[in-house]
């Protein structure tokens, strides 16, 4: 049957993001992220606030959990893409929409789509939680640096949440996926930082996090947000087409 | 003692289950090495304050293994088969077969501890064996308390894991904090600094009985206790309501 790509399109799109809304694990991971980075960037407000007047930075504050909030995210990345292998659901999917790589990447599209107004809410909740609480004791703080940072960290999010997802297409199951993501981003990657500081600048967290941290004059040899967001942005393309490429390859 | 026979051949025939057992015997080895290449110009020198927490700190760090064993243990028996192979779980065989379920819980509990105890044991090992390596001379002597110790928060690691996986019946979450929790920098590090409560947290109590991340908090004693009834606490929550939920939903 020839049917032109971009008529294919729009309905394979409305497919996939109506299969991701309407998973229950999405929402429930969703808000449980959401009580969580409140609660840890209201510890991490009280233990700034006990430091001296006039020095804390807003935006660092707000943005002190996103170690431990791009969790909630890798968790989101891996269910819209393993949940389709519980029970066999990708035989259905692939019944209909015979066209493997098509599918896959618009489910990253639908993905991104999702992602990247929950990535807001969180980043932008936590960023006002702390400007709420600070208010009289911070620095004062530009609204344009706000922006720019606001959108660094959502972008990031969003990768990530997309580089799970090719993760999670490649490895097929939800537990070995969490198991080596987490292990990456939580145990290796902090451990690489201390004791390989030349090469570390490549992995896509360190130059992720360049994405939205406020640059500090102290480090010499920091990247740039634009370099940051190329260097995570070619891992995520590389992961993305290595798991479209086995996608086709592979049986499902 | 069939069901515990029982239990320890699911266990050891889970694929996942070597994932646990490679990561166990070889994460503290490499981080105990991480930290003594660090401290080696220290240690030499003889101004090293760390001598003593030099190895341990593998044993702290490297508890990946032993999480996922716990997680595994039970959320392996709620993995859902495809459809075409009749959509079952393994747990309405599993109960089918041993029907009383507090048995059930502590057969596989019993064979959760046992495999455990034998993978902190197996890590020590090589932890010990690879401090060693790097430092030669230097190397701190082991004492068997402090040993005993990090067997104990290993076995009781696997255990919350195992109570949690109960509890919530799908390994995502369990994993997730567990793991993140064992990262360089724990949440429960970094809510000590806002409560002095965080110290009774299982994890901070538990690491007092071989390192001491309170500055002496918790003797080592106090923080088994702690953890153990943290262990205990969980356990029993898990088995009311294993006890109490109907399998199927």
């Amino acid at each position: 049957m020839m049917v032109s790509s971009s008529r294919k399109i729009t309905p394979i799109f409305g497919a996939e993001l109506d299969k991701l809304v309407t998973l229950p694990l999405i929402w429930r991971t969703f808000v449980a992220t959401f009580i969580v980075n409140l609660a840890l960037t209201a510890a991490f407000t009280s233990a700034n606030l006990q430091g001296a007047i006039g020095t804390q930075s807003i935006l660092a504050t707000g943005l002190a959990s996103m170690g431990y909030l791009q969790a909630g995210f890798i968790i989101l990345g891996i269910l819209a893409t393993c949940s389709e292998y519980t029970g066999g659901q990708i035989r259905t999917t692939l019944t209909t929409i015979p066209w493997r790589g098509l599918q896959l990447s618009t489910k990253h599209l639908a993905l991104a789509v999702v992602t990247i107004p929950m990535a807001l809410i969180l980043t932008g909740s936590g960023i006002l939680y702390a400007f709420i609480m600070m208010r009289d004791t911070a620095a004062e703080m530009e609204i344009d640096t706000m922006i720019k940072t606001l959108l660094g960290a959502t972008g990031y999010l969003t990768l990530t949440t997309l580089l799970s997802a090719a993760i999670g297409a490649l490895f097929k199951r939800t537990t070995p996926a969490l198991v080596v993501l987490l292990g990456y981003y939580f145990i290796v990657s902090p451990l690489a930082r201390e004791y390989l500081p030349n090469i570390q600048y490549y992995f896509p967290d360190t130059a992720g996090s360049y994405m939205y941290m406020p640059l500090s004059s102290g480090e010499i040899s920091s990247l740039s947000p634009l370099q940051g967001t190329g260097i995570i942005l070619a891992w995520t393309l590389f992961f993305i087409t290595a798991a479209i490429v086995c996608y086709r390859k592979r049986d499902a | 003692m069939r069901a515990f026979n029982a239990e320890l051949s699911k266990l050891f025939s889970l694929p996942g289950m070597w994932l646990a057992f490679v990561i166990g015997i070889l994460a503290p080895p490499l981080l105990a090495i991480l930290d003594s290449l660090a401290e080696k110009e220290d240690i030499i020198a003889g101004v090293s304050t760390r001598l003593s927490e030099v190895g341990f700190t593998g044993l702290g760090g490297g508890v990946q293994g032993i999480i996922i064993l716990g997680v595994l243990a039970v959320s392996s028996e709620y993995l859902t088969e495809s459809s075409e192979s009749g959509g079952g779980n393994q747990i309405t065989t599993s109960l089918t077969a041993v029907s009383s379920r507090l048995q059930f819980l502590l057969a596989k509990a019993g064979a959760v501890t046992v495999i455990s105890v034998l993978l902190s044991i197996l890590a020590i090992g090589t932890t010990v064996a690879a401090t060693h390596l790097i430092l030669g001379d230097y190397a701190p002597a082991f004492e068997a308390s402090r040993l005993i110790g990090a067997v104990c928060y290993w076995t009781f690691t696997a255990l919350l894991a195992f109570g949690m996986t109960v509890l919530t019946k799908s390994g995502i979450i369990p994993l997730a904090v567990l793991m993140i929790n064992s990262s360089v920098v724990t949440i429960s590090f970094l809510l000590t600094k806002v409560t002095k409560l965080a110290f009774y947290l299982p994890d901070m109590a538990g690491l007092d009985m071989f390192l001491s991340p309170s500055g002496g908090f918790h003797t080592p004693f106090t923080g088994g206790v702690i953890m153990f009834a943290w262990v205990t606490v969980l356990f029993l929550a898990a088995a009311i309501v294993f006890h109490r939920r109907d399998v199927a939903s």
